[in-house]
């Protein structure tokens, strides 16, 4: 299983907060996802690490999806 | 360059005088408005003075676009030397009095000098007064905005200090409306000093533009392009209060005097717990996203919560309730403390009470010890006498290694974002001109999304970029930086 989490108004964008996903052989985030995301104002780490939409997701990554903020 | 009301207002309240001085061309087009006058005022005119003196200046300053038909438009800038750092100190706040300062016809409002006695100054156009304010002195911000409404009419602005300011703690603040907060770096003790319980403007003229018409089309497509973006309804739910989960996914959380990055109970204060005692929101004039949450607190009154002063007075105390958090939240905007430092100032009290440090007992997440601590603040007494001045003349008084986590930059308190893992960010606190305030380089999205922990050039140089436009750009328009990155509303610069 690989673990999304989405943060802010993406998790209403995606529909879901947190989502566990079986993925037989590793795949492309964004054919995971299967829904649009402004790309260019979103954050996404895999294992802590920065990603992006066409970073391969594999079983056992957690995978954090967040908008870009500026702070309070 | 268009735009300007054109006049400085300046009062002196040790000699009751009043004038009006022209803002020139030059200054205008080298300082913009806002911190640029601001600074460039004091610059010139304060040296080598305490803060708390006769001779120190507080200025209230506004930018061009003040009080125009523009998205987030509403705020001015307070600035002085600051009692909290010895530095240069400033703040924006929002509030009508921007508004009606620019109507009445200036840019900004310059007041020297001590009255002998308490005082408030009252403008309504080219009439200006200083006021007998000594019954509204030992009153809340909130007393005291309904006194002078009831006295002026409701159409007006007002900016008051509570008993913090008056009794000038180092980080008493500015309040208008019963809930804006500006001037961080000790600015209401700076009033507090000057005698100056207020200020109260109404303005009934026009501000000067070069275009009304393609101001008012301009303006009409700001807030509709505000309202069109994606996520403007969660904005409207959440405000910044949806930075809480952000934060503590990102270990950026205040949490037990900075001590960790996530909080055990942050689900019980993030913006979705927000979301389920939300009862309304306020903001400020002419803005369209307004970001004050509305709750009541444990005691059934109303306050507005946004993340800083929830991040401060919630995990960095281990408050574990929004409605707990709320009550000193208001307490801090009755009395007219900024509640950044006051959380931490808390956090400081908890963790030497912990070590053994101070003799009295203050334990994380302990209610009634805060209420207890804050009304001690107020009249510096008690565990107040310690804490007045902020965390880093405390930690000078408590000794130890309290200097070690006493969490400041220049004496001015940490805003509620954890850096042990930022160092973008804690550069960025570092270089403030102000001391530790996250307005000038927010840079913690830009860090993670590209190498969080590297020290690299390229981040130094985001930050640097990120001073100049938050910190010189925003600050001297005096609008709100908000609408840019949160909506993703279109800035060219």
């Amino acid at each position: 299983m690989a673990e999304f989490r989405f943060l802010g108004y993406l998790a209403e964008i995606y529909g879901k907060k947190n989502v566990e996903i079986s993925l037989g052989n590793p795949r492309r985030l964004r054919d995971i996802l299967g829904v649009e995301f402004p790309e260019d104002r979103s954050i996404i780490l895999i294992n802590q690490r920065v990603g992006n939409f066409d970073s391969v997701i594999r079983n056992g990554d957690r995978v954090v999806i967040m908008p870009m903020i500026s702070g309070g | 360059m268009e735009g300007y009301a054109g006049k400085i207002l300046r009062v002196n309240l040790s000699d009751g005088r009043v004038s009006k001085e022209k803002i020139s061309e030059e200054m205008r087009e080298k300082f913009l408005g806002g911190r640029g006058f601001a600074a460039k005022i004091l610059w010139d005119e304060v040296s080598g003075v305490d803060p708390l003196s006769e001779e120190n200046k507080i200025i209230f300053s506004t930018g061009p676009l003040t009080g125009l038909p523009l998205p987030s438009s509403g705020k001015m800038v307070i600035a002085s030397k600051s009692p909290l750092t010895g530095g240069y100190g400033d703040g924006n706040i929002g509030s009508m009095a921007a508004v009606h300062l620019r109507r009445a016809g200036y840019d900004v409002l310059i007041v020297e000098g001590r009255s002998e006695t308490p005082c408030y100054i009252a403008i309504q156009d080219e009439e200006v007064k200083i006021l007998d304010a000594r019954d509204l002195w030992g009153r809340t911000t909130f007393e005291s905005q309904d006194t002078l409404e009831t006295k002026h009419g409701k159409n007006i602005g007002v900016l008051a200090i509570g008993p913090a300011g008056e009794n000038m703690v180092g980080f008493a603040n500015v309040i208008s409306q019963r809930g804006r907060a500006g001037g961080r770096p000790g600015m209401g003790a700076v009033m507090g000093s000057k005698n100056l319980k207020a200020v109260v403007v109404k303005g009934t003229g026009k501000i000067p533009v070069f275009d009304e018409e393609r101001l008012r089309e301009m303006g009409k497509e700001g807030y509709g392009e505000i309202k069109g973006k994606e996520n403007y309804d969660f904005w409207i739910r959440q405000g910044t209060m949806q930075v809480f989960e952000w934060c503590d996914e990102n270990s950026c959380l205040p949490t037990y005097n900075f001590r960790e990055g996530t909080f055990q109970f942050s689900k019980r204060l993030d913006g979705y717990a927000l979301e389920g005692v939300k009862v309304d929101r306020k903001g400020c004039p002419l803005c369209n996203m307004q970001c004050g949450n509305i709750i009541k607190d444990l005691e059934n009154k109303n306050t507005e919560l946004d993340y800083e002063s929830v991040g401060m007075l919630g995990p960095n105390i281990a408050m574990d309730d929004l409605r707990k958090v709320g009550v000193l939240n208001r307490m801090a905007d009755e009395y007219g403390l900024d509640t950044i430092s006051l959380g931490s100032c808390l956090g400081f009290l908890m963790e030497a009470s912990e070590r053994g440090l101070i003799d009295a007992r203050i334990a994380w997440g302990d209610l009634d010890a805060c209420k207890k601590v804050i009304e001690e603040i107020v009249k510096k007494k008690g565990l107040g006498e310690i804490i007045f001045g902020g965390v880093r003349k405390a930690a000078e008084r408590v000794g130890g290694d309290s200097r070690d986590w006493a969490m400041h930059v220049k004496g001015m308190e940490i805003s509620a974002y954890d850096c042990h893992a930022c160092p973008g960010m804690a550069l960025s606190y570092g270089t403030s001109p102000i001391g530790a305030h996250h307005k000038d380089a927010w840079v913690i999205s830009w860090e993670i999304s590209t190498d969080r922990f590297s020290y690299s050039r390229e981040k130094v140089e985001k930050v640097i970029e990120l001073q100049r436009l938050r910190g010189g750009l925003f600050e001297s328009m005096t609008t709100c930086r908000l609408p840019w990155i949160e909506v993703n509303f279109g800035i060219h610069w």
